[in-house]
């Protein structure tokens, strides 16, 4: 863990709203086309 | 306290129609946007079938874009021009989606259509006005200046055709209005929404209109979109009510001249912000709905006319019977209400300057 958090490219740990929002949004995009693929078929 | 809709066959409550109107109207106003794309979720979600807030919505929109229209008709802010090419192919994109909204109608399709268009509407919306209002917040704070190119060429300026347009001072082909149109025709007629959130980005960026004249102009075209929605849903299906329609341009009227006054002194960019969670938010419980909610079908209860209040009565049956004379009066109804209004909000705006110069003396 400590070795991924120090491979993590600096400005990602500087800015971590950014990052938050740029998660919380794939994760958003994730299941929306999931679900979508779930239901259609 | 709810009251009984004759056409879509459902009760909904009048305080929770009026005051959610009321403040997708605020938000309308605030930030120039329908707000068609909010409101059916949330009639949905209130319980009124998706195919009576599509047709019900659009004939709201009708009332609201009249009022605004004509408040930029006397203010002189608006393209008839660019307004009519677009208008052009929004007709096309109208036809074309109607045709569309038909065929899941009869596969019996509709309600999902709707749902995952309104999912993925919301979510592409919410995430573009996200990043942008972060941009914005993100810019000011670090004080950073970008300069704008004055125009931008896309292979759509290079079309045949091209025609003059002396308010926007433009020279241009008469095919970028007519896609642009149908492309918010077409996303119209499926949705129940006015397209100002297509058609606005499209004027400023693909177009390159004054910014002053767009949001006259994207009103403009909006009333021939939604009277085209209104009318073809009336006549095809029979799913506008006039009962539902009346409490929802009431309440957004109202909201959206609050809005625009509103307007004139917040800053709209941290709002933009909280704006775009609001959509992903809504999204979010559409794909709630559609995906995890079991959805049993519903017993409808037939209900006898001769039970029916006389005006619900004359509704239902005015539909049942002229569903041309219905389309055309729910269309005269919106825009007489839309007139009224904007009529209305330049009388106050004249006494209130009258009273101000008063004080002055």
């Amino acid at each position: 863990m400590h070795y991924l958090l120090k491979k993590l490219p600096s400005e990602i740990k500087n800015n971590k709203l950014k990052t938050g929002i740029f998660l919380g949004l794939s994760a958003y995009w994730g299941l929306i086309l999931i679900g979508t693929f779930l239901n259609l078929n | 306290m709810d009251v009984f809709l004759p056409i879509a066959e459902v009760s909904v409550n009048i305080i929770a129609i009026f005051s959610l109107s009321g403040i997708v109207g605020v938000l309308s106003g605030l930030f120039g946007v329908g707000g068609g794309f909010l409101m059916t979720p949330f009639l949905i979600f209130l319980g009124v079938p998706a195919t009576y807030a599509v047709a019900n919505e659009a004939n709201n929109i009708l009332a609201t874009s009249v009022s605004g229209s004509t408040t930029h008709y006397l203010k002189n802010t608006l393209d008839y021009k660019m307004g009519l090419m677009i208008v052009v192919g929004g007709v096309f994109g109208t036809l074309l989606g109607i045709w569309t909204f038909t065929y899941f109608k009869g596969i019996g399709k509709i309600d999902i259509v709707i749902s995952l268009a309104y999912m993925y509407i919301l979510a592409i919306i919410g995430t573009a006005m996200l990043v942008e209002g972060l941009g914005e917040i993100d810019k000011a704070r670090k004080k950073i200046i970008t300069k704008k190119k004055l125009h931008v060429h896309y292979w759509i300026h290079g079309l045949p055709l091209r025609m003059r347009f002396p308010k926007s001072k433009l020279y241009e082909s008469a095919f970028t209005p007519i896609i642009i149109g149908l492309i918010v025709g077409f996303i119209a007629a499926i949705m129940g929404i006015g397209g100002a959130f297509i058609l606005v980005p499209a004027m400023i960026y693909i177009i390159g209109m004054p910014t002053r004249l767009i949001p006259g102009t994207s009103l403009f075209v909006t009333i021939f979109v939604s009277v085209i929605v209104t009318f073809l849903h009336a006549f095809n299906y029979g799913s506008i009510d006039l009962v539902l329609v009346a409490m929802l341009v009431l309440g957004s009227i109202v909201g959206v001249q609050l809005g625009q006054k509103l307007g004139e002194s917040v800053d709209s960019t941290e709002i933009k912000t909280l704006l775009a969670v609001l959509l992903l938010l809504v999204g979010i419980a559409i794909a709630y709905d559609t995906f995890f909610t079991e959805h049993t079908v519903s017993e409808i209860n037939k209900i006898d006319v001769n039970d029916l209040n006389p005006l619900s009565m004359f509704i239902k049956k005015l539909s049942a019977e002229m569903p041309i004379l219905y389309g055309l009066f729910s269309i005269i109804f919106a825009v007489s209400l839309g007139v009224g209004a904007a009529f209305i909000r330049k009388l106050i705006s004249n006494l209130r300057k009258k009273y101000s110069l008063k004080k002055l003396k």
